[in-house]
């Protein structure tokens, strides 16, 4: 068991009992199973009755470390917190290695023990070590092994870590000393003892050459390191020391706390929330955090536990009041949550803190504000009386002593009256939901009044938008040169009608389905003028249907099925850009080969589809050659409309509809789409030299 | 090894050096806030804190411990403020909160004579029981309604002069003389670099700041 090297890392090999039984070992026996680990406790238990012999003995020039002498300076009052885990006295851990010692001679002998192999030069402090501890045979507790580790996490030079388990050691032997020798032991004086020591070390820290390499934060770590080895492993003798009263002001605060229980948040001015859940459980975070104090053994824990427990009453405090707690909220509050959580050894607890750590730890910083606050509730609360609670002396007097009865909403929320509760709470609730509802309420009649509102704007917007810019339609005019083009065409055109007897048939044909054209314009011309540039297709298709079959009742059918057909030829328009350009350049166009022309020709029709700008010369192109053809004869009338609106040439166009270049435009979009057997079907052989005859009349109007 | 809470408090680790080596001298003070409740203690320190800088802060859930960092003549200043509940009954419970401070505010309201009143006993308490050294400053808070007023100028002004005072009559509201009435505590505090003034020597005893070099 001596022999053993503490254990920081955990193998296979390792789960397995020391004794090498083959069994699992268990921490909480030492390593051992259960079985090696009660004969081992048998062994011991008879070596033990020796080896107090001769510690008794040899206690003149050691450290009295034994049993016996530990026994000696217990006092009574110690006896009163045996039952505690954390006080278990020494002569018990010596008995059972199972349980945690506190014994801080463990300390250096622990870090001797790992920087053994690490530095093998200080093999005087071992001697003296072992000189001084010839009983440690110990294996290391749990808490000695983090400390360990701590130390060999800490970033600072092994000189220097050697520095400080020294001075740690030497500390702890002042303590003990100090504890053993002393007659008259005052607890100021080991107080001076322990601060003068954080003080030399913080000057060894600060001034020490092999503390040089370590930036600021390790130091204060290190700082941090000593005070807390120290006080954990002192912690049962410098916590609530026998020669002092702080068990019996313990248990006068517990009283006390009791016999206040009458006290609600209305005493204190306090805006806790008693009743509502949420509130209450805030306060049992709190209430939870600060019973937890006790369960520390270092000061630094001990500070860390209080910050965190104030910081839910501020969570709780901020929920309640709506912004940052300031002091004035927040000291009635911790009064209040100290009142409800009646902690244990709460003057021990404060004392310790007081006393042993760091002086600037209690002094400054968050921890050591928060901990004023508790020392200060406390003291409240020990002084308190009607006044201060803004009530009568002899109310006061009378709850105290329990003679009138009381109820607090905290108790009743404890106590078994969970209906009335309930009830507050869906009360809170309901008047909640009632400030909502009206909330919506006005809500909504605000959101109607500016509906209403946002509706007369709109319309007064739009008045006066439409008064500064009223819609008005512009003539169209149609450019000189095209018309004189036109005009030149159908001239040419008039000459070729004449002379093929085709032509009449067409006419014929022709004639009979523009009649009905006309009528689908007119409605046409009311609406959009993208509409009637559709219209004017439709009249196209339309044209076609007097060559495939002459019956007028059928127009509806017929232009509902070729205006889909219709519009995959549409595609063609993509080229669109192109061949409006060459609107312009019609007759140089008109030069090139005879697709061209034709192409021309229906491509502007299509063009025409999309664009509106272009729709004056769409309009154009389209209706002088079918319209002017008639108009040849008739000069005078397209004289008027040479330079007027297309309102002028559509009845123009309604007149003088019986065009023989009408079915030649026909032809070619049937060429182009499914209307091609249709018409063989229809017309047969005719309507193939109906195109040939067309074809013929192009090459002749070039 | 355990972070302590005071994480932010390493700054002064760079004071605490005595070789000096940091280029910035950097010094940590203690300051209490005292005054009746509702004067506005803690606008006051909200509006310093997180009014000017906008900077994260290692509390932000209250008001009642904030720190603060100011530069003056490249020194650094951390300001640790701690706040006191300035109702009547609690009155007692202060000297806890100015043990060891280095500076106090005692704020009180214009519109109030009482609280006047009130920042007077707490001057005169300061001035027997904390340390000798602790620089103290009245402000006049809510001077943002100075039309309705009720404590003069002039008359704390006087009463400033005559026990040492700082006066400055300040408005959480608006920001007035927030920011100045905390630099002129720091100009006024001492802050050579090897002193330890900003550290609390063990017993709680304060240390002896001899020198006294005023940067004001």
């Amino acid at each position: 068991m001596a022999n053993r090297a503490p254990m920081l890392r955990i193998g296979q090999q390792d789960l397995k009992c020391r004794q090498g039984c083959g069994f699992y070992g268990n921490t909480q026996f030492d390593g051992l199973c259960s079985k090696c680990f009660r004969e081992r406790n048998d062994k011991q238990r008879k070596r033990l009755l020796i080896v107090t012999e001769k510690a008794t003995e040899d206690n003149n020039d050691n450290i009295p470390s034994g049993p016996s002498s530990i026994a000696e300076r217990r006092s009574p009052q110690h006896l009163l917190s045996l039952g505690r885990g954390k006080k278990q006295p020494e002569t018990s851990q010596v008995e059972s290695p199972s349980t945690m010692p506190k014994k801080k001679s463990i300390v250096p002998a622990v870090l001797q023990k790992t920087l053994k192999g690490k530095f093998p030069a200080v093999t005087n402090q071992q001697q003296q070590q072992q000189q001084q501890q010839p009983q440690q045979k110990r294996v290391p507790t749990a808490t000695e092994n983090q400390f360990m580790l701590q130390l060999r996490q800490m970033r600072l030079p092994d000189d220097a870590k050697h520095k400080l388990k020294s001075e740690i050691k030497r500390l702890d032997h002042e303590i003990r000393k100090y504890m053993n020798t002393n007659n008259a032991k005052n607890v100021d004086e080991l107080s001076d003892l322990v601060q003068n020591a954080y003080t030399r070390f913080s000057n060894v820290v600060h001034n020490d050459p092999r503390f040089e390499m370590a930036s600021s934060e390790d130091r204060d770590s290190a700082i941090d390191f000593f005070e807390k080895v120290i006080m954990t492993q002192n912690h049962n003798l410098l916590f609530s020391p026998y020669f002092t009263s702080d068990e019996e002001s313990d248990v006068k605060v517990q009283k006390r706390i009791r016999q206040l229980s009458w006290i609600t948040a209305k005493h204190l001015d306090c805006s806790i929330d008693e009743v509502n859940a949420e509130a209450r459980d805030l306060v049992y975070n709190a209430i939870s955090e600060l019973v937890g104090i006790d369960s520390y053994y270092s000061p630094q824990e001990k500070l860390l536990c209080t910050v965190r427990c104030c910081r839910h009453i501020f969570e709780l405090l901020k929920r309640a009041t709506g912004g940052p707690a300031s002091a004035d909220d927040f000291l009635p509050a911790l009064i209040f949550v100290v009142l409800k959580a009646n902690p244990v050894r709460l003057h021990s607890n404060l004392n310790f803190v007081n006393r042993f750590t760091n002086a600037s730890r209690v002094m400054s910083g968050e921890g050591g504000y928060y901990f004023t606050n508790l020392c200060s509730a406390i003291a409240f609360i020990e002084n308190l009386n009607g006044e201060s609670l803004s009530i009568s002396a002899e109310e006061f007097d009378a709850l105290m002593s329990g003679e009138q009865a009381f109820s607090t909403p905290w108790e009743s929320a404890l106590l078994a009256c969970e209906s009335l509760h309930l009830i507050s709470e869906n009360m809170k609730c309901m008047e909640l939901l009632q400030k909502r509802n009206s909330m919506i309420n006005t809500g909504i009649t605000d959101f109607e009044r500016e509906l209403i509102d946002f509706q007369r704007e709109v319309t007064e917007k739009v008045d006066t938008v439409m008064a500064k810019a009223p819609l008005t339609l512009l003539p169209i005019k149609t450019p000189a040169f095209l018309i004189k083009q036109a005009r030149a065409h159908l001239a040419q055109d008039s000459v070729e009608a004449a002379m093929g007897h085709y032509q009449s048939n067409l006419l014929s044909g022709a004639l009979s389905q523009h009649a009905l054209s006309p009528k689908s314009k007119d409605i046409a011309l009311e609406d959009a003028h993208n509409l009637t540039l559709k219209d004017t297709s439709i009249n196209s298709v339309g044209r076609l249907s007097p060559l495939l079959q002459n019956q007028p009742q059928q127009q509806d059918q017929l232009f509902a099925s070729p205006i889909f057909n219709y519009t995959p030829f549409d595609a063609v328009s993509l080229l669109e850009e192109s061949s409006d350009g060459d609107v312009m350049m019609l007759g140089t166009e008109f030069q090139g080969g005879l697709t061209n022309i034709n192409y021309d020709f229906d491509l502007s029709d299509q063009s025409g589809d999309n664009s509106v700008a272009d729709e004056s010369k769409l309009n154009l192109d389209e209706f002088d050659p079918l319209v002017q053809r008639p108009v040849a004869t008739a000069t005078p009338l397209l004289d008027t409309t040479t330079d007027s609106l297309i309102d002028c040439d559509v009845p123009g166009t309604a007149v003088l509809l019986p065009s023989p270049l009408k079915p030649e435009v026909a032809n070619y979009r049937g060429f182009s789409n499914f209307d091609i057997p249709s018409i063989s079907c229809n017309t047969g052989d005719f309507s193939s030299l109906g195109q040939d005859v067309n074809e013929t009349m192009e090459t002749n109007k070039k | 090894m355990a972070t302590t809470p005071r994480s932010g408090g390493s700054g002064s680790g760079a004071a605490q050096r005595p070789n000096g080596t940091s280029q910035n001298k950097s010094c940590q003070f203690k300051l209490v806030l005292l005054g009746e409740s509702a004067v506005g203690k803690s606008s006051l320190v909200l509006r310093f804190v997180k009014g000017q800088f906008h900077e994260y802060q290692e509390s932000t859930i209250g008001a009642a411990f904030l720190t603060q960092t100011i530069c003056i003549e490249d020194t650094v200043v951390k300001f640790e403020i701690w706040d006191t509940a300035g109702q009547e009954r609690y009155h007692s419970l202060a000297p806890m909160y100015y043990r060891g401070a280095q500076a106090a505010i005692v704020v009180y309201d214009i519109q109030n004579q009482d609280s006047f009143q009130r920042a007077k006993t707490w001057v005169k308490e300061l001035h027997k029981q904390a340390s000798p050294n602790i620089v103290i400053a009245l402000a006049g808070n809510k001077a943002d309604l100075s039309n309705i007023r009720v404590v003069e100028f002039d008359e704390a002004k006087q009463y400033a002069e005559e026990n040492g005072l700082l006066f400055m009559e300040t408005s959480a509201k608006t920001g007035m003389n927030v920011n100045d009435i905390f630099l002129a505590i720091a100009k006024k505090l001492p802050k050579n670099d090897n002193n330890q003034g900003s550290v609390i020597k063990p017993n709680g005893n304060e240390p002896t700041q001899t020198t006294n070099n005023c940067c004001k």
